[in-house]
C-alpha cells in the first residue's frame, strides 16, 4: 500500500508541477500585458511633460523637482543608445549570418608582423549580439517604466503630495527600499554570469560550431534544429542518439543510487555514533570528518591509482585469492586482475562504492546535527509506551530527519546528475569503452551527460552537440528541481511525525 | 558545473579578445614612433615540464643574439606536448606564441588555423632536416607547405626488452618473444587500446589508414575482405597473440611500473621511457625494432608511426616574425645537439643525427632500425575513439564473441565517419 501511495505522490507531483509551470508562464505573459497597458494609459493621460519623456527619458523627473534624477536618467539613455548603436549594432547587423569574412593574413617582412584583414569572428558576433539584445530589452523596459513613473509624478504633483529629493531617495535605499540595495548586486551577477552564458549556450545549439568551424579562423552559422535531430536519431556513422539514450539511463540510475546510498549510509553512521552505548564518540566523528577534509580531487586520484588493473588493491586481491574466486564464479573475465575501473559493470560498481565512501561523512555531519535536535520527550514517551528501538526509528527518527533534509535530498539528486568530479577523476585515461557505437560518438558506458559534454568540448571541440546536451541536462535538472521542491517542501506534512 | 564552465569560457574568451584588441593597437603606435628605439617584443613559449630549464637557457641565448634588433622578453610555461592541441583549440588567441607539440596534432592545428605557415627561412629549415622528402619535414608540412619546425625525431615506438630473458633470435618474431616470456613467467606489454599502437599490426599487413583531401575525414581499409591478408585475419592474429595472457595491453604508466616491478620483460614504447627502463634493467637493457607477427601462418613485419616533436608558431601571435625566429633557434643544429647531450632526445637535424654519440644510444638505434617500417602520421580526429575501442575489445580477447568482420566494419564506419 505504502509503495502505491508513494508512486501516486510522484505522479501527482509531476502533474501539479506541470500545472504550476503552465500557470507560471501564463502569469508572466499577463504581467507583461498589464505592464504595456499601464504604459499606454500613462502615455495617453499624461500631460506634455510626460509625453516628452518618451523622447527624453527623465524629462518628467527633471521638470518636477527631481533634477539630479532626471539628469542621471538622461545620461543613462544617451550612454545606452550610444553603446547599442555604435558598439552593439555592428555585431547585431551580422547576427543573421554570424559573419561572412574569413581571416586572411600575409606576413610582412619589414615589420616582422602578420597583416590581417578585417575578419569576422562568429563567436564574438553571437556573444555581443546577445548582450546587445538584452541591453535593448533593458532599455525598452526602463523607458516604459520611466514614462509610467513620470505620470505618477504628475499625479503626485496634482494632489500636492511630497516629492522626494535626490538625497531623500538615496536615504530610502538604506531604509524602506533596502531590499533593492541588497538584491541589485546578486541580480547583476546572475545576469552576467548565468543569463548571458546561458543564452549563448542555447544559441550555439542551433549553429554548426564544431571542429570544422572553429573561431577565430573559421566561421560558423545557423543550422536550425539539425543538432537536436542528431541527438535523438542514430545511424551507422552518427550514433549520438544511441549514446544519448544509454548515457541518460545511466545518469539517472547513478543519481538515484548515489543519492540514496550516501543519504541512508550517512544517517545510519550518525545513528551508530550517536548511540548511547558507543564509546569515544568524538574520536569516531573526527575520523570520518578527516576524510572530508582531504580534498576530493586528491583522494579520488589516489583511489584511481589504487584500483587500477595493476594497482595495489588488485595485488592484494590476487595474493589473498579473491581474484581467483571471482574468476571461478565467472564474475571477472580474466584470472589476472579484477577490472575495477576497466570493465563497464565493474566500473559502475566501483564508482558507486567509492562515492559512498566519499559522500557519507558529509551526510553524517548533517544527520548528527539533526539527531541531536530530536525532542527527547517524544523518544521518551515512545519508550514508555513500549516501542522497540526499530519502531522508534521508523516512526520518529526517520520521519523527522526526512522532513528536515528533504530539500537537501532534492538538491543532492540534481547535484549527482551533474556529479562531474567522481566520474571524471576516476575514469579519465583509465576506462576505454568496448561498445563501438558509443565510441563512434566519443561516449563511454560510465559517462554521465556532463562528463560526455566535457569531453565533447575539450577533446573533440564539438561545441554544438555539447550545447544540445547542455540544454537537455538543464531541462532535466529544472524538471526535477521544480517538481520535487514543490512537493517535498510543502509544509502540510510538517506535523505528521508527531 | 556546465554553466560555470561555460561562463568561465565566455569570460576568458571576452577577456582574451579585449586583450588581443588592445595589444594590436598599442603595437601599431610603437611602430610609428620606434624607428630609432628598439621595438619591444614579448613572447610566450610552451614546452614540456621536463624541458623548462633547457628551454630557458636557449631562450636567454636567443634574447642575447637578437639584442641589437629588439628588446625581447620570453615567458615560459608548462604545456605537455601531448595535450598542446587541446589547449590551443580551446582558445587560439590566448595560446603561447611558440609551442612544442607532437606531430600527430599538426593536421588539426592547421585545420583550425592555429599554425603560422613558416614564411621565414623555410628553405633552411627544410634542408637542415634532410630535404622535402625526409620524414620530419613531411611530418611538419601540410599540403606542401611547411607549418612547423622539426625538433626531435624520436617520438615513435619500438621494442624494449630484457636481454636476460630474450636472445637476439627471440626478438625477431612475436611468437618467439611470447614463448621466451612464457618460459620466464613474465609478460610483454603494449598499449593495444590505443589507435596509435594498434596501427602497427594493420599497417604492417598492408591495410591502410589515410587522411582524405578534406584534411578531416579518414579512409580506412582495416575491414577489407579482398586483400591478402584480410582485415579479419589481422584481427584474428592479434587475438591469437593475446590468447596466452603473455602479450598484454597496458597503458604507458603501467608499462613503466610493470617493468620496475619486474613483471614486464618486454614492452612497446618510445624514447620518453628510455631512462627509467635502462635504470630498471641495468646491463640487460636492450632495444630493437618491432618483431614480426604471424598472420594466417605467415610472418608479417609490424609497422609503426614515425613520431616527431615539432615546434609551432601561433598564427595569432602579435610578433609572428620573432616567434618564427625563436622557433627556428630552439630547433637549430646547436640546440638539437645540446638537447641530445642533456636529455637524450633524438635529433631531427640530419647533421646532428649522424653523430656517433647518437648512433650509440640503444633506444635511438632501435628507432632508426624501425624507421624503415615506419610511416608519417596523418589521421583525422575520428580515428582515435573507435580504434581504441577496437583495440580494447581485441586485447580482452573479444569476450562477447562478436563476428570479427562485424567488429571491424563498425570500427571502420566510426573511423571514416564525417566530422559532425
Amino acid at each position: 500500500m505504502k509503495i502505491i501511495n508513494f508512486f501516486i505522490e510522484i505522479i501527482k507531483g509531476i502533474i501539479f508541477g506541470f500545472r504550476d509551470m503552465i500557470f507560471g508562464v501564463g502569469k508572466l505573459f499577463a504581467a507583461i500585458g498589464r505592464f504595456i497597458f499601464e504604459f499606454g494609459k500613462a502615455f495617453k493621460n499624461g500631460d506634455w511633460k510626460v509625453k516628452l519623456s518618451v523622447l527624453f527619458m527623465g524629462f518628467g523627473h527633471f521638470t518636477r523637482h527631481e533634477i539630479i534624477k532626471g539628469i542621471l536618467i538622461q545620461i543613462y539613455q544617451i550612454v545606452m543608445l550610444y553603446l547599442i548603436s555604435f558598439v552593439g549594432f555592428p555585431y547585431l547587423a551580422k547576427f543573421n549570418t554570424l559573419g561572412t569574412v574569413e581571416r586572411e593574413v600575409t606576413f610582412d617582412l619589414a615589420t616582422m608582423k602578420n597583416i590581417e584583414n578585417d575578419y569576422d569572428n562568429s563567436f564574438l558576433i553571437l556573444l555581443f549580439s546577445i548582450i546587445t539584445i538584452l541591453a535593448i530589452l533593458a532599455l525598452v523596459f526602463t523607458w516604459m517604466k520611466n514614462v509610467i513613473r513620470c505620470k505618477e509624478l504628475m499625479d503626485m504633483e496634482k494632489e500636492g503630495k511630497h516629492i522626494n529629493s535626490f538625497r531623500e531617495d538615496l536615504r530610502s535605499l538604506l531604509n524602506e527600499k533596502f531590499h533593492v540595495t541588497l538584491l541589485s548586486l546578486p541580480i547583476i551577477g546572475i545576469i552576467t554570469f548565468n543569463v548571458v552564458p546561458l543564452c549563448v549556450l542555447i544559441a550555439v545549439a542551433f549553429t554548426n560550431y564544431d571542429k570544422r568551424h572553429l573561431t577565430p579562423t573559421h566561421l560558423f552559422t545557423w543550422v536550425g534544429f539539425d543538432n537536436f535531430k542528431r541527438i535523438f536519431t542514430s545511424s551507422i556513422t552518427s550514433t549520438f542518439g544511441y549514446s544519448f539514450r544509454k548515457i541518460l539511463v545511466w545518469t539517472l540510475v547513478w543519481a538515484v543510487v548515489a543519492t540514496f546510498t550516501t543519504y541512508f549510509g550517512g544517517i545510519f553512521l550518525a545513528m551508530f555514533i550517536n548511540n548511547k552505548d558507543t564509546k569515544l564518540k568524538k574520536l569516531w566523528r573526527t575520523v570520518f570528518v578527516v576524510s572530508m577534509a582531504v580534498p576530493q580531487f586528491v583522494s579520488l586520484l589516489l583511489v584511481k591509482n589504487m584500483f587500477k588493473n595493476q594497482g595495489i588493491v588488485n595485488t592484494l586481491c590476487a595474493k589473498v585469492g579473491i581474484t581467483e574466486l571471482l574468476y571461478k564464479i565467472h564474475l571477472i573475465p580474466t584470472e589476472n586482475y579484477i577490472p575495477f575501473l576497466t570493465n563497464a559493470n565493474w566500473a559502475k560498481f566501483t564508482i558507486i562504492m567509492i562515492n559512498i565512501w566519499v559522500g557519507i561523512p558529509y551526510l553524517m555531519m548533517i544527520a548528527t546535527g539533526i539527531l541531536m535536535n530530536i525532542p527527547s520527550d517524544i523518544q521518551e514517551s515512545a519508550r514508555i509506551d513500549g516501542a522497540t528501538k526499530f519502531q522508534a526509528f521508523r516512526k520518529i527518527t526517520m520521519p523527522y530527519i526526512l522532513n528536515v533534509t528533504a530539500p537537501y535530498l532534492v538538491t543532492s539528486f540534481v547535484g549527482n546528475i551533474n556529479n562531474f568530479n567522481v566520474i571524471f577523476l576516476l575514469t579519465d585515461d583509465v576506462y576505454v569503452t568496448t561498445d563501438q557505437k558509443l565510441a563512434n560518438s566519443s561516449a563511454r558506458e560510465v559517462d554521465l551527460l556532463i562528463t560526455w559534454l566535457y569531453r565533447l568540448t575539450q577533446d573533440e571541440s564539438n561545441y554544438k552537440m555539447a550545447s544540445v546536451i547542455g540544454i537537455l541536462v538543464f531541462i532535466i535538472c529544472t524538471f526535477f528541481t521544480l517538481i520535487a521542491f514543490k512537493r517535498v517542501t510543502s509544509t502540510e506534512r510538517e506535523e505528521t511525525f508527531q | 558545473m556546465k554553466k560555470r564552465l561555460l561562463a568561465l569560457t565566455m569570460v576568458v574568451a571576452m577577456a582574451a579578445s579585449l586583450v588581443a584588441g588592445c595589444g594590436n593597437s598599442s603595437k601599431k603606435e610603437e611602430d610609428t614612433t620606434g624607428s630609432t628605439e628598439l621595438p619591444e617584443v614579448s613572447l610566450t613559449m610552451w614546452g614540456s615540464e621536463n624541458d623548462q630549464e633547457i628551454l630557458r637557457e636557449m631562450a636567454d641565448a636567443f634574447i642575447e643574439k637578437y639584442a641589437d634588433q629588439a628588446t625581447i622578453t620570453i615567458t615560459l610555461d608548462v604545456e605537455s606536448e601531448s595535450t598542446c592541441k587541446d589547449t590551443i583549440l580551446t582558445d587560439v588567441e590566448a595560446a603561447a606564441d611558440v609551442f612544442a607539440f607532437a606531430d600527430d596534432q599538426l593536421n588539426e592545428l592547421v585545420q583550425a588555423g592555429a599554425l603560422q605557415e613558416v614564411t621565414l627561412n623555410a628553405d633552411t629549415v627544410i634542408s637542415d632536416n634532410g630535404g622535402e622528402d625526409s620524414g620530419s619535414v613531411q611530418a611538419a608540412s601540410y599540403d606542401g607547405k611547411l607549418y612547423a619546425y622539426p625538433m626531435t625525431a624520436d617520438n615513435g615506438y619500438f621494442m624494449y626488452y630484457d636481454s636476460s630473458v630474450f636472445t637476439e633470435e627471440d626478438v625477431k618474431t612475436l611468437d618467439g618473444m611470447i614463448a621466451a616470456a612464457k618460459a620466464a613467467g613474465k609478460t610483454i606489454a603494449m598499449d593495444l587500446a590505443n589507435g596509435w599502437y594498434l596501427y602497427s599490426f594493420f599497417q604492417g599487413a598492408g591495410l591502410e589508414l589515410t587522411l582524405n583531401d578534406d584534411g578531416v575525414t579518414n579512409t580506412c581499409t582495416w575491414n577489407a575482405t579482398d586483400t591478402d591478408p584480410t582485415g579479419v585475419e589481422v584481427a584474428q592474429a592479434i587475438l591469437d597473440a593475446v590468447a596466452d595472457g603473455v602479450f598484454v595491453s597496458l597503458g604507458d604508466t603501467d608499462i613503466v611500473s610493470g617493468i620496475q616491478a619486474g613483471t614486464v620483460c618486454a614492452a612497446v614504447s618510445g624514447t620518453w621511457n628510455s631512462t627509467t627502463i635502462s635504470e630498471a634493467w641495468g646491463d640487460n637493457y636492450a632495444a630493437t625494432k618491432l618483431p614480426t607477427y604471424t598472420v594466417d601462418g605467415e610472418q608479417v613485419q609490424m609497422s609503426s608511426y614515425a613520431g616527431y616533436k615539432l615546434v609551432g608558431v601561433n598564427a595569432y601571435s602579435d610578433n609572428v616574425g620573432y616567434a618564427m625566429l625563436l622557433a627556428q633557434w630552439i630547433t637549430n643544429y646547436d640546440n638539437q645537439v645540446y638537447r641530445f647531450e642533456q636529455k637524450g632526445y633524438g635529433p631531427s637535424n640530419v647533421e646532428a643525427a649522424s653523430s656517433d654519440a647518437v648512433a650509440a644510444n640503444p633506444a635511438i638505434a632501435a628507432l632508426s632500425l624501425q624507421s624503415a617500417y615506419a610511416t608519417v602520421q596523418r589521421v583525422g580526429g575520428n580515428f582515435w575513439d573507435p580504434a581504441a575501442t577496437l583495440g580494447q575489445i581485441l586485447a580482452n580477447g573479444n569476450p562477447d564473441g562478436t563476428d570479427l568482420q562485424e567488429l571491424l566494419d563498425t570500427a571502420v564506419s566510426g573511423i571514416e565517419a564525417a566530422v559532425e
